[in-house]
Order: structure tokens, then C-alpha cells, then sequence
């Protein structure tokens, strides 16, 4: 077995793990955690399919952003944990046999990739992978330009994201004081210098 | 140009990724159904399928020597991230109403 | 690329004019500009709904075929963007006196639009996702709005997670359409299906496919978000709801089916029958034991999208011209009862409860009849308009030789006549205790008088529908090449 394989077999399998153990761990701590490792694993398959590009996002996006504002949830909402460790139990049989029919249809269809994977061999790649030019510089070739208005679509949807979440959680306090930099620069000469005695106050 | 196929992907074939992503995007809806407790477990289920997604992408691209699906994982990538803030701001609005994040809480309204 | 972007002038006229109407916002002080902000929006939809109506011209692309331009993009968009507008009008009085209309509410239903817009104009895969996500993250943030109400947030919390669960299976069938056919273009997809038929894997993204779709434009058995997210969200936002996002849904499952699988109808065709008779029953029969108006709508939104994809379902150009026409009928029809749902008041509280309708035809004769009018015309009664919608779509059915799905679709509509004449049973022959108030404006009267007096004689022989049929028709041409 060589080193790509050996690589493709440790990196499924800790994904694989760890995807399971997000949603079987019991303290939703432990399930951003796993999920974090799940994202790195999946990263690494990434690389072994030469799309280093999108592995280095999936770090920087997924583990830098995502998860930890998923972990910045979960800490800042008070939530008695032990209460939510009922209940698991329950639906297990019946999700584990949904889970299980669903994956031998998934398997069915893979399966038969051999059978109609000579099809799409008579197609051309719209934009092919070439040799000798490298991931990052390829993409960054047609995402601005063939991919213009996707792109800025993808922008409006981040805008969606920023006003959304501003509208849902953003709370003016009224006591709350904030630092207001124009009204100290342009305040008049009504300061007034007091001399306070030590130990009494103004 | 002609198709790389198992050239581009490495050591092992194409379906092996696939049986990955499959087995996440599985795990990941699984998730979503068998978890009647936590809603911020429900939505790292979500970002799994959404991972899942994105192998069968960069799979199917590597496979068939073609950007387009490594394109359509960067857009994933971005709308997936997005979607879970709005999610998170979502979870913390109905937190700030009832005080929990119990699935089963959720029955204001039935019928 | 300057052709490109003349191609695309509408939706940057709606991104520029959202993204200004932001800073308005930001900086211009919340309260004073709220009013301004609403009407402008409104006024752009409007202006941008007649910049699209008057375009002609044959199909053109853009982007690489990512945007198309055709006849049936352009109707759907004056459509959407009208329904739009006029819903933001609608609603705008009953927010404002909750104290819940802030300046950011005309603002995302701006770009929800815009992402409808995209959805019915795209022309692949990957601009299809980006319109619907464009679509749905507005969406799930509206129906939150009210963020100090649990029901309100509730409504937004199962909206949200079903709704990504829904985008993650469109996106599971889409990557392996994308790797079953080797591209994410509408044509190219239709080229590789005329070539080699239709294999295993992409049937498999097509059912996918089928089932995000289906969750967007609750169709049974992806329904289960519709009812609570109609009762638990404000009433405009509701209202909103019924109307563009259907209107989108429908008209971007048409796209994607036609243009992307327009040569494997017999592959979809199975889906759709089995979707619209589920959708067309429970639509029907679920509704019956309902006593909240909103929840009852929900259920009869479900049946009437049912009865629409009946017309989808044909796959025939009469089909897709039945969709668009029925599309139109259920959009008028809505507009009026929610004008309606939103005036009615008791002790300066909004209701929406049946049995709140009780007596209206004896203190508020106009309203009762225009809302009766409207609900036979829902029920399907002839002479009313909504006779008419469904008698195209089953025609278009039997024509293609569904003849049992038109029958099974007629059943349903006989049930479905029970909830909605119980209506109009409580309106006229039940006693009030207390007489329900109707607060309302110049606006929602006019909306509500307007479209029951459409539904009741827009196709008496000297209006003959306003010529929606030939539109109708003219702009399905254009969908089947």
C-alpha cells in the first residue's frame, strides 16, 4: 500500500469518526470539537485530490470561522447540559435503520458509477485541469471573470447573512455608554480644571 | 482535452471518496432526525451534509479534469457560512424567548 | 461582456438600489426613514417590474449561459416583483402599528426578490443554488422578525433548519448530476441526456433535486414547515410568503425540469404525479379541522400547489402554460384574502381565528362579499376565476395522458370546497357576540375589492382573462426550446 493510499485511509477514517461522534457526543462542547476534526480530515482528502485551494478555505473558513462561532454559541447561551443528555436513546433504532436504507440506496448508485462511468469520458471539461498550473491560480483565473455574476451574487448573500444577524441579535441598551470620538474633538472650552483635595472628592 | 480520470485522483479510486461523502451525508441527516434534544447539534448536522456536499464536488471535478466543481464548492463553501450565522443569530433570538434550546420545546404551535 | 451586463440590468438596478436604501437606513436615522425606505422599495420593485415588462426581444444569455433571458424568465420576474411590492404596501400598516416594522424589513424583501429573480432567470446549477439561498436566507430572517416573540423566532428556528436541510439534499442531487453528466449547465445536461439517456446517478441527483425543490414550494411530503411558519410569523411576512416564493418555487422547478431535464420527462414524471396528488389530499383534508385562518391557508397553499404541479407534471408545453396561468390566479386570489387577514382586529388586537369571521356579513356586508367571492374562487367554483386555473391544468393533464391524476385532482378539489365554503357559512349564517373590527386602508380595500372583483368576473367573454392565457402561452413557448 502506498503513501497516497495509507494518506486516503487514515484521513476517511478520522472523518468518518469524527462525523459520527458530532452528532453521538453528549456535550455539545465535544461535538464542535469533533466537528473541527472532521473539517481537517476532510481538508486532507482535499489535498490528496489536488484541490488544495478549497482545502486551505475549508481550514481557514470552516475551522477558523464556522466552528468557533458555532463554539462561541454554544458557550454563550447558558445552556444546562445535562438536561439534553436524555432522550438519545429513544430514536435510535429507527434512525439507525432510516440511516442504514439510505446509505445501501447511496451504495447502489455508486456502485454503478463503473457501469456509466464511461459516458462521461466522450464530454469535454468545461474547464479542464491542466497540467503544470497550479490550483490556486486556475481557479483565481475564471472565479472573477467566467464567474463574475455568481460571485457577486455570493456577495449579496453575505450581505443577507450580515443584515441578518444584526436585525436578530443587535440590542440598543439604553444605559450602555460607548465612546463618542466627534463629540470629544469638536467639545467647546467649557471644561473646567477642579483642584480636588485628597480624600474628599469634587 | 482528455479526461485524466483516475489519473487525477490518486491511489485510490473515485468511489471510495464517494462512499465517504456518502456515509457523512448520511451521518448528517441522521443527525438531524435522531437528535430531539440540542438544536445546535441539528445545525453542525447541517454544516456535515454541507461538508459532504462539497468531497462529492471536488471528487467528481478531480475525476472528470474539469474547475466547475471545485467553483461550485467555493460557492457552497461561502453560502454555507453564511447560512450558519444566520442560523446561530436565529438559535439566539428563540434562546432569548424560551430560555432553552430543547427540540421538544419547540411545539408553540401544533396541529 | 458589456452585452452581459445590459442582459442583467434589472437585477443590478435591485442589488445598487437595496445596497442605497441600506445606507439610507444606516445613516439616516431609524425612525424618519423607515417610511421612506418601505415606499422606496416598493417604488423599485415597481419601476423594475415595468423595466422588465417592457423588454422584448428572443432568448439571450449571460454569463456563460449562467443567466437566461427569455419570455418565461421575464413574465415570472413582473409577476414576482409586483406581488412583491404590492405585499410590501399591504403589509406595512399592520408592522408599523406592532412596532415591528424596522427599516431593514423592505430591505430583504428587496433581496429576497432579487434572489427570486435570479432563481427563475437561471440557466445552470450553480445559479440556481446561489438565487435560492439568496432567496431562502431573507426568507428565514423575515419570518424571525418579530424577535421578541417565541412564536415568531420558533416559526424562523424550523424554517431555517428544514430549509437547510432541504438546500443540502438539492445540493447532494445536484453534485451528482454535475458528476453523472460532467457539467452544472442546464444545456449541456439536456445535451447529455439526448445522447446517452438517463443513468442510475442521475436519476438519483434528479430525485434529490426534485426534493429540495419540493420542500421550497411545500409540496407534500416536504410540507411540515408550512403551517407553523404561516401561523407563527408576522401576518404580513406571511402573506409575503403565500405569494412571490410560490410564484419562484414553481416557476424554477418548471426551469430546472424542462431546460435541464426536458428529455427524461418520464423520469420526472412519476415524482411530480406522486408529489401533486399527495400535496392536492392532505391540502384538503388537513385543512378541514383547522380554526386559525393562517394555518388554514397554509394547508390550502399546500393543496394549491399541489393542483399547480399538476400542470408541471403533464411536461408538455400546455402544462407549463397551465402552471403559469394557475401561478397568476393563485398569487390574485391571495393578495386579497391576506389584504383581508390583515385588517381584522378586535380591541386593537390583530385575530385570525374562523370563528372571528362569525356575523361579518351583517356589519361589514362589502368585505364578507368580496371575501366570499374569493373563497369559491379558491374552492374552484365555477363561474369564478379559480374554476378556470384549474380546469387548465387538469386539461393540460389529460392531454398528456394523465387522465387519472385530473380525476384524482378533481376529488380533491370537492373536499377542499368544504373548508373554504365553511368560511363563508360563518360569515353569513353564524351570530357574533362581538362584532369584529376591520381596520383597515385605502390600500388593503383596494386590494381586496380589486381582486375579488377579478376573480368573480375576469373571464366573462369581454375580459376573457386580460389575455393571461396568450401571455401565459407565449412566455411557456419560450421555456421548451
Amino acid at each position: 500500500m502506498g503513501l497516497t493510499q495509507l494518506a486516503f485511509y487514515v484521513f476517511a477514517a478520522v472523518a468518518v469518526g469524527s462525523g459520527v461522534l458530532v452528532i453521538l457526543a453528549r456535550n455539545p462542547v465535544h461535538s464542535v470539537l469533533w466537528l473541527i476534526l472532521a473539517f481537517f480530515s476532510s481538508a486532507g482528502l482535499m489535498v490528496l485530490l489536488g484541490a488544495e485551494f478549497i482545502a486551505m478555505l475549508l481550514v481557514i473558513v470552516y475551522v477558523g470561522a464556522v466552528a468557533v462561532l458555532f463554539l462561541f454559541v454554544v458557550m454563550m447561551l447558558d445552556v444546562d447540559f445535562a438536561e439534553l443528555k436524555r432522550g438519545l436513546a429513544d430514536y435510535l433504532p429507527v434512525g439507525a435503520l432510516v440511516g442504514l436504507v439510505l446509505l445501501v440506496e447511496l451504495s447502489l448508485v455508486l456502485g454503478h458509477w463503473a457501469l456509466a462511468g464511461a459516458a462521461p469520458e466522450s464530454r469535454e471539461a468545461v474547464f479542464a485541469i491542466e497540467e503544470g498550473v497550479a490550483n490556486t491560480p486556475a481557479l483565481g483565473a475564471i472565479l472573477y471573470d467566467k464567474y463574475l455574476y455568481m460571485f457577486q451574487a455570493a456577495g449579496l448573500i453575505l450581505l443577507v447573512a450580515m443584515i441578518g444577524a444584526i436585525v436578530l441579535t443587535l440590542r440598543h441598551r439604553p444605559n450602555v455608554k460607548r465612546q463618542d470620538v466627534l463629540t470629544q474633538i469638536y467639545r467647546g472650552r467649557d471644561v473646567e480644571l477642579k483642584d480636588v483635595e485628597p480624600g474628599q472628592g469634587v | 482535452m482528455e479526461h485524466g480520470g483516475a489519473a487525477l485522483i490518486a491511489g485510490v479510486g473515485l468511489e471510495a471518496y464517494l462512499a465517504v461523502a456518502a456515509i457523512l451525508f448520511v451521518t448528517g441527516i441522521f443527525g438531524i432526525f435522531l437528535n430531539r434534544k440540542n438544536v445546535i447539534v441539528i445545525l453542525m448536522s447541517i454544516e456535515l451534509m454541507l461538508l459532504a456536499v462539497n468531497i462529492n464536488f471536488v471528487a467528481f471535478s478531480a475525476h472528470l479534469g474539469d474547475l466547475v466543481g471545485q467553483v461550485f464548492t467555493l460557492f457552497v463553501l461561502t453560502v454555507a457560512a453564511a447560512e450558519a450565522a444566520i442560523g446561530l443569530a436565529i438559535l439566539v433570538c428563540f434562546f432569548r424567548n424560551r430560555g432553552t434550546i430543547d427540540v421538544e420545546d419547540m411545539n408553540m404551535m401544533k396541529g | 461582456m458589456n452585452s452581459d451586463f445590459a442582459l442583467v440590468v434589472p437585477e443590478i438596478l435591485m442589488a445598487a438600489g437595496a445596497m442605497l436604501l441600506l445606507m439610507v437606513g444606516a445613516y439616516g436615522g431609524e425612525e424618519r426613514q423607515r417610511n421612506l425606505i418601505t415606499w422606496a422599495s416598493a417604488g423599485l420593485m415597481a419601476l423594475v417590474a415595468a423595466i422588465v415588462a417592457t423588454r422584448g426581444g428572443a432568448e439571450a444569455t449571460a454569463f456563460g449561459g449562467a443567466f437566461v433571458d427569455d419570455g418565461f424568465a421575464r413574465f415570472t420576474k413582473v409577476l414576482i416583483l409586483t406581488s412583491s411590492a404590492l405585499m410590501l404596501v399591504i403589509g406595512k400598516e399592520y408592522l408599523e402599528r406592532r412596532g415591528i416594522l424596522r427599516f431593514e424589513y423592505p430591505i430583504l424583501i428587496v433581496l429576497a426578490t432579487l434572489g427570486m429573480m435570479m432563481m427563475v432567470s437561471s440557466g445552470g446549477l450553480i445559479a440556481l443554488y446561489m438565487g435560492l439561498e439568496l432567496q431562502s436566507l431573507s426568507l428565514y430572517v423575515v419570518a424571525a422578525f418579530n424577535r421578541d416573540s417565541a412564536r415568531s423566532t420558533e416559526a424562523g428556528l424550523k424554517y431555517f433548519v428544514l430549509g437547510a436541510l432541504s438546500s443540502g439534499m438539492l445540493l447532494y442531487g445536484a453534485s451528482l448530476v454535475y458528476g453523472y453528466s460532467g457539467s452544472t449547465s442546464f444545456s449541456a445536461i439536456a445535451e447529455v441526456i439526448a445522447d446517452d439517456g438517463v443513468s442510475l446517478g442521475l436519476t438519483f441527483g434528479l430525485v434529490f433535486i426534485c426534493a429540495g425543490l419540493a420542500f421550497k414550494i411545500s409540496a407534500v411530503p416536504f410540507h411540515m414547515w408550512t403551517p407553523d411558519v404561516y401561523e407563527g410569523a408576522p401576518t404580513p411576512v406571511t402573506a409575503f410568503f403565500a405569494t412571490a416564493p410560490k410564484v419562484a418555487a414553481g416557476a424554477l422547478f418548471a426551469r430546472a425540469l424542462y431546460d435541464g431535464f426536458g428529455n427524461a420527462v418520464a423520469d420526472w414524471q412519476q415524482i411530480l404525479v406522486f408529489i401533486s396528488i399527495a400535496s392536492m389530499f392532505l391540502g384538503s383534508i388537513a385543512a378541514i379541522g383547522q380554526s386559525n385562518l393562517k394555518r388554514l391557508l397554509a394547508y390550502s397553499s399546500i393543496g394549491h400547489m399541489g393542483f399547480a404541479l399538476v400542470g408541471l407534471a403533464a411536461g408538455t408545453q400546455a402544462g407549463a402554460e397551465s402552471l403559469l396561468t394557475y401561478l397568476v390566479i393563485y398569487v390574485i386570489m391571495n393578495i386579497g384574502t391576506f389584504a383581508f387577514i390583515l385588517s381584522m382586529e378586535r380591541d386593537g388586537k390583530p385575530v385570525v381565528q374562523i370563528s372571528d369571521l362569525a356575523g361579518l356579513a351583517e356589519t361589514r356586508p362589502a368585505q364578507a362579499l368580496a371575501l366570499g367571492v374569493l373563497m369559491f374562487s379558491l374552492a374552484g367554483i365555477p363561474p369564478m376565476v379559480g374554476f378556470f386555473a384549474k380546469f387548465f391544468v387538469f386539461k393540460a393533464a389529460v392531454d398528456a395522458g394523465l387522465a387519472p391524476l385530473a380525476v384524482a385532482g378533481a376529488v380533491a378539489s370537492v373536499i377542499g370546497a368544504y373548508y373554504y365554503l365553511n368560511i363563508v357559512r360563518v360569515m353569513y349564517l353564524s351570530q357574533a357576540e362581538r362584532p369584529l373590527e376591520i381596520r383597515t386602508n385605502l390600500i388593503g380595500q383596494g386590494a381586496l375589492g380589486l381582486s375579488a372583483l377579478v376573480m368573480a368576473a375576469g373571464w366573462l367573454p369581454i375580459f376573457d382573462g386580460f389575455g393571461l392565457p396568450e401571455m401565459a402561452a407565449a412566455a411557456a413557448q419560450s421555456l421548451l426550446r
